[in-house]
């Protein structure tokens, strides 16, 4: 255990980064991945998650210098509202090619050699609002929810070779993607909250932790940290 | 696996654990893995055995049997808790009790029972649990409810009836009580190695090995769960450091329903 390795996406800050600093302080060598350095990271790579070529030679550089990867954390992404009418091509695309293609990419990238070992396990963040909707939110909810059906086809599929595939469905979370003026931080969202609060990014990550080590007989299952915005 | 003198995340040291049907199978090996974090556990079934007592001895614990379907032995159980150790900061409400026939002949009092054990219990529980709690300014309280509550099962209408109402019990309480910092959670196991399968094995009139081996093609991982699996998910829950699931029910099944429950 003490000298596995974890790919983590998304580590430039927030659930990314939480998730880099718990594993790591578990004892696992991460590799994070960004589009912008990850300086808490003692390895990090600058990649583009939408780019399948990016990817590919990230995590074979990953296991180059670090060994085998048995671990992988699909964090990487973005948020915006956009009511339905303005959501342009562009923007719908990149929603899910960053979202949808960064798990697709970084899974097809990490599964061979783990089918091989016959042993792994893949966490891919989706979201609170994958589940429920949420009012200027149809991109970045069908991308969530899109993740959604690629974690448990995924999870089944690669069951039988001993890799466990789920997600962590998070909801509004205090992390720089919520802009200070953001309507989940307002109060009077929060008090429709059971919790009162925002989900933090270090209990997003104390959920993907178990995903990866003691979680063993979960596969294709969603954990939501979301301080009850969907029970 | 740990070593005996390596603590177990989450440090639950100080904390102290009620763990209902720990006499053996899942409930055991709940108090074992509470026990493993730090936790002091008081283990309960509804007789006092030589079992029970012994899992209370090698966890440094103590034994409170009782009938958790009858609301004066839980207030009784749970007074004698405080004053033996003190308040209880985490509730394992794992009991169950469970039989199976056909809808239209199973025995109305026996339905009964199930439903009155299995979720009358835990309401029981929480009742008394909750002043504590409260004392406490935080709790956690986690119930074990079913793969079988969430899909529903053949010949099981009671105990799937059961187990569907703790998960509606379980996001009722998440969402009442969580203002108050007592976090409640559900966790639903598919088919794990406990005695439980001698039962099924015997209904299904097949060995037990051949009854692992049917469920087991059932299940994308392709085997059952050992109980050491079902409790990792308890000890998730019962982390103080995590708040935000709240009301939710966590799946661990091997891939088996792949469902929001």
């Amino acid at each position: 255990m003490a000298n596995k390795v974890a790919i983590v996406t998304g580590t430039a800050s927030g659930i990314g980064a939480a998730t880099a600093a718990e594993l790591e302080s578990r004892g696992w060598k991460v590799a994070g991945f960004d589009l912008r350095p990850s300086p808490q990271c003692s390895f990090d790579l600058c990649v583009d998650m939408a780019d399948p070529h990016a990817v590919a030679a990230a995590v074979s550089r990953v296991t180059q210098e670090l060994g085998h990867v048995s671990a992988a954390v699909s964090a990487a992404g973005y948020y915006e509202m956009i009511p339905i009418s303005d959501i342009s091509r562009e923007k719908w695309t990149k929603m899910l090619s960053v979202h949808v293609g960064g798990m697709l990419n970084l899974s097809r990238a990490v599964l061979p050699a783990m089918q091989e070992a016959g042993d792994g396990a893949i966490v891919a963040v989706t979201s609170e609002l994958a589940i429920g909707g949420g009012s200027e939110d149809a991109h970045y909810a069908a991308a969530k929810g899109a993740l959604i059906g690629l974690v448990r086809s995924l999870a089944i599929e690669s069951a039988p070779h001993g890799i466990r595939v789920n997600a962590v469905a998070p909801g509004p979370t205090d992390t720089p993607l919520l802009a200070a003026d953001s309507p989940w931080r307002a109060p009077e969202y929060l008090a429709t909250l059971p919790l009162g609060r925002l989900t933090s990014p270090e209990e997003v990550a104390l959920c993907v932790a178990f995903l990866l080590s003691e979680g063993t007989f979960l596969v294709g299952e969603i954990l939501n940290p979301n301080a009850g915005a969907v029970i | 696996m740990a070593s005996k003198n390596e603590r177990l995340s989450p440090n639950l040291e100080g904390k102290i654990a009620l763990i209902t049907g720990a006499a053996q199978g899942m409930g055991a090996a709940h108090a074992r893995r509470l026990a493993a974090s730090g936790a002091t556990v008081v283990v309960n079934d509804r007789d006092a055995s030589p079992q029970l007592s012994a899992l209370a001895a090698e966890l440094s614990g103590l034994a409170a049997p009782g009938d958790v379907s009858d609301p004066d032995q839980v207030a009784a159980l749970v007074e004698r808790v405080r004053n033996e150790l003190g308040d209880i900061d985490i509730l394992v409400s794992n009991h169950a009790f469970m039989t199976m026939a056909p809808f239209l002949e199973a025995d109305l009092d026996e339905w009964w029972k199930i439903i009155d054990t299995n979720l009358g219990g835990t309401f029981h529980l929480v009742q008394a649990v909750l002043p504590g709690m409260r004392r406490r300014g935080a709790g956690r309280i986690v119930v074990i409810a079913s793969e079988w509550g969430v899909i529903g099962w053949p010949d099981a209408t009671a105990y799937s009836a059961s187990k569907a109402g703790l998960i509606s019990l379980v996001k009722t309480l998440g969402r009442e009580l969580a203002p108050e910092g007592i976090i409640v959670n559900a966790v639903a196991p598919g088919v794990t190695d406990t005695p439980q399968l001698e039962v099924d094995a015997l209904s299904a009139g097949i060995s037990l090995a051949e009854m692992h081996a049917q469920y087991a093609a059932e299940i994308p991982l392709g085997r059952i769960a050992q109980p050491s699996e079902i409790a990792a998910a308890v000890a998730l829950l019962s982390d103080f450091r995590l708040s935000a699931i709240i009301g939710q029910v966590v799946q661990v099944n091997g891939g088996s329903t792949r469902t929001r429950a």
